[in-house]
């Protein structure tokens, strides 16, 4: 028997992610050297890793292929949403040195497992194939449920850990009983292969046909989860709340782009053909996402208005902005439109990225020793004592609504266009209508902040590594929104991408 | 169906499975319960071995009497208090006894329609022709052209997890 040599493998192609689950395994080791009073050495080290790797995906990603036979693909649209990851990554190990360190949870491990869920993320915007997608998914979410409870004993952050490890546990088994139906279906768990095996059972038996819908049903639940849509968002609050802020920072942003990745890629490379009925009465992916999207900006727009912790807001603002990446997914399920409705995901995904990690970056700074301090009312006068960070949370709070000259604004207006374009009107309008309604939470933390008088000033934490965090997503908020040649020019790779997963 | 040498092993390994099984389900103690279990799944290897797929036998002995259920035992141990507990916990029992009752006649109806219901003389039950033998399954999760990349991120994943398990577990200092 012949097995392929390594360079048939196409090695090259993995190295963005393959080096940074490397670099965790290596940092492992070196951190048992780095004496307890100075881990944020392992800090800067794991950034170098993310660097390394952001430098190594920006080579790759221009020479798009296929490695591992097809299993990986290292495309365009793998290559802008690993951009999207890696800063992610950067942003939190930013955040997390001074945090870690004044609530006394400074470990080395913590930085290992964040480069391992990273590199978890990145397997999968590359994933070709049900089993890696599978694995992938395990690799984000495993490190994740134990940086949720990095606080532990602190009850809160247990409370978050344990509740997203069972419910994760779920959403995995449903997943990969999904896979398995689909397997079952069509013989192959790679995606290029299952799209001709769609063909067939749309064209002739029956039963099979039943599964592959019974099968994308469970992992449009699996996913749904992971990217926490209503009605698999129970979760959130309680996990977002519970967690170390920079983890929920890291998490509100890296689980969905890892979740959206998957998503996408096995709704428009394998099922393209179950997307809509065409006179018979199959319901295709297109009608199931629709009615997630339209609950999602329903029910986290309006409970996010009856909430008083800014870390439970940022939740439900969180479950509502994945309502509108997931508008953009219904949108791709046109056939006509998947190209544009992908680009504007993947171009929301960036804005969000950037606005929301700020926002939870200007929370942290607020955020005092022992986890309390995350109330609304902690906000009260910080206009006066602290007016630039108070300004900068201001425009991230309006970027979250889509103010026009902000990122937020950019990401809203390309999924509502792809939207109408693909003629789902209602969903575009309850879209534009939740936006209205998000207004009213967004807009009360600004208020908080100018116009009302706290009791005590908000004792905002100074550290130089926060405040490059918040003036980093600062920068790419503004620069997103406000220059729209730049825009025009990150669609440019981001048309590419949209055309190497659209067959 | 005649009466050979095979059946009789057959019934025999039935015989441990059931009565493993009913053990671990009415012992009162909760060790007991986790033995009856091992016997239970020493018999389900055995119907592997029945079924030539030694492999999976292996694999049944090694993971689920030497991993899982040792792993049960010292849940149990840590979890002293409740080892002893005599009384009847569940008091829905009407409830569960329709529930388990349901699940077993679709349980039924998934094994005896295929094999016994209508339409059964085309649907050949071969062995899959995917995974053949167990030289099949080795190679598939080395080979370049198969499952070699899921295999190797397990691996991370596994350390992942140990790391998080270490990490949750250990004293606080």
């Amino acid at each position: 028997m012949q097995l392929p040599s390594l360079s048939e493998l196409n090695l090259g192609l993995t190295v963005p992610a393959l080096s940074l689950a490397l670099w965790a395994c290596i940092l492992l080791v070196i951190d048992l050297f780095i004496p307890r009073d100075r881990k944020s050495v392992t800090a800067w080290l794991a950034a170098g890793g993310v660097v390394f790797a952001f430098i190594a995906n920006l080579l790759v990603y221009r020479d798009p292929g296929v490695a591992f036979m097809g299993l990986f693909v290292a495309d365009e649209f793998a290559g802008f949403l690993n951009i999207v990851v890696l800063l992610t990554a950067f942003i939190a190990i930013l955040m997390s040195v001074d945090y870690l360190k004044r609530t006394g949870i400074e470990r080395g491990e913590y930085y290992v497992l964040l480069l391992m869920t990273t590199s978890g993320i990145m397997f999968m915007n590359s994933a070709n194939d049900l089993a890696v997608v599978f694995i992938a998914l395990e690799l984000l979410s495993i490190p994740l449920y134990v940086l949720a409870a990095f606080r532990a004993p602190e009850e809160r952050s247990e409370e978050a850990g344990l509740k997203y490890f069972i419910l994760g546990a779920f959403a995995s088994a449903f997943f990969v009983f999904g896979a398995a139906l689909i397997y079952g279906a069509t013989g192959s768990s790679s995606l290029p292969v299952i799209v001709d095996a769609v063909g067939r059972a749309l064209a002739g038996e029956g039963s099979s046909l039943l599964l592959l819908l019974m099968g994308s049903g469970l992992i449009l639940a699996g996913l749904g989860f992971k990217v926490a849509v209503v009605p698999f968002h129970m979760w959130t609050p309680d996990v977002y709340e519970g967690a170390p802020t920079p983890v929920t920072a890291f998490m509100s942003v890296g689980a969905k782009v890892g979740g959206f990745a998957a998503l996408l890629r096995i709704l428009l490379v394998a099922l393209p053909a179950l997307t809509v009925a065409e006179g018979d009465a199959v319901a295709g992916w297109q009608t199931a996402t629709w009615v997630v999207a339209a609950l999602t900006l329903i029910l986290g727009n309006i409970v996010a208005i009856s909430q008083t912790n800014i870390k439970r807001l940022l939740a439900y603002s969180s479950i509502a902005h994945a309502g509108y990446v997931l508008m953009a997914v219904a949108a791709a399920g046109t056939p006509g439109v998947s190209d544009q409705a992908t680009r504007a995901a993947l171009i929301y995904l960036m804005a969000y990225m950037f606005t929301n990690l700020g926002a939870f970056a200007v929370a942290m700074a607020i955020e005092k020793d022992d986890g309390s301090g995350t109330s609304l009312d902690d906000f009260k006068g910080l206009g006066r004592s602290r007016p630039l960070l108070a300004a900068i949370m201001a425009v991230f709070m309006l970027s979250l609504t889509g103010i026009p000259l902000t990122a937020g604004f950019v990401g809203k207006w390309v999924v509502f266009q792809a939207t109408i374009e693909a003629g789902l009107y209602t969903l575009a309008v309850i879209g534009v209508l939740t936006s209205v309604i998000s207004a009213f939470y967004y807009v009360r933390v600004i208020v908080n902040m100018f116009l009302e008088d706290g009791e005590g000033d908000p004792a905002a934490a100074a550290t130089p590594y926060v405040q490059w965090a918040i003036y980093l997503t600062f920068a790419g908020t503004l620069v997103l929104g406000i220059i729209p040649s730049l825009v025009t020019n990150l669609s440019g790779p981001v048309a590419l991408a949209v055309a190497s997963l659209v067959p | 169906m005649e009466f050979n040498i095979h059946s009789i092993v057959f019934l025999i390994f039935s015989v441990i499975t059931l009565g493993g099984g009913l053990g671990t389900v009415t012992s009162r103690n909760l060790i007991h319960g986790a033995v009856y279990l091992i016997v239970s799944l020493f018999g389900v290897a055995g119907l592997f071995i029945l079924l030539s797929a030694p492999f999976l036998a292996a694999i049944q002995v090694l993971v689920y009497i030497g991993a899982i259920a040792i792993l049960i035992i010292f849940a149990v141990m840590l979890t002293r208090s409740m080892t002893r507990m005599t009384e009847i916990y569940n008091r829905q029992w009407s409830l569960s006894l329709v529930v388990s009752a349901l699940l077993f006649v679709l349980l039924l109806v998934g094994i005896i329609l295929p094999v016994w219901g209508p339409g059964t003389a085309n649907a050949a039950l071969q062995p899959s022709e995917l995974v053949a033998t167990t030289v099949d399954l080795g190679v598939a999760f080395v080979d370049g052209n198969q499952f070699v990349l899921p295999f190797e991120v397990a691996s991370l994943l596994l350390t992942a997890a140990m790391i998080g398990a270490i990490v949750i577990a250990r004293d606080r200092d």
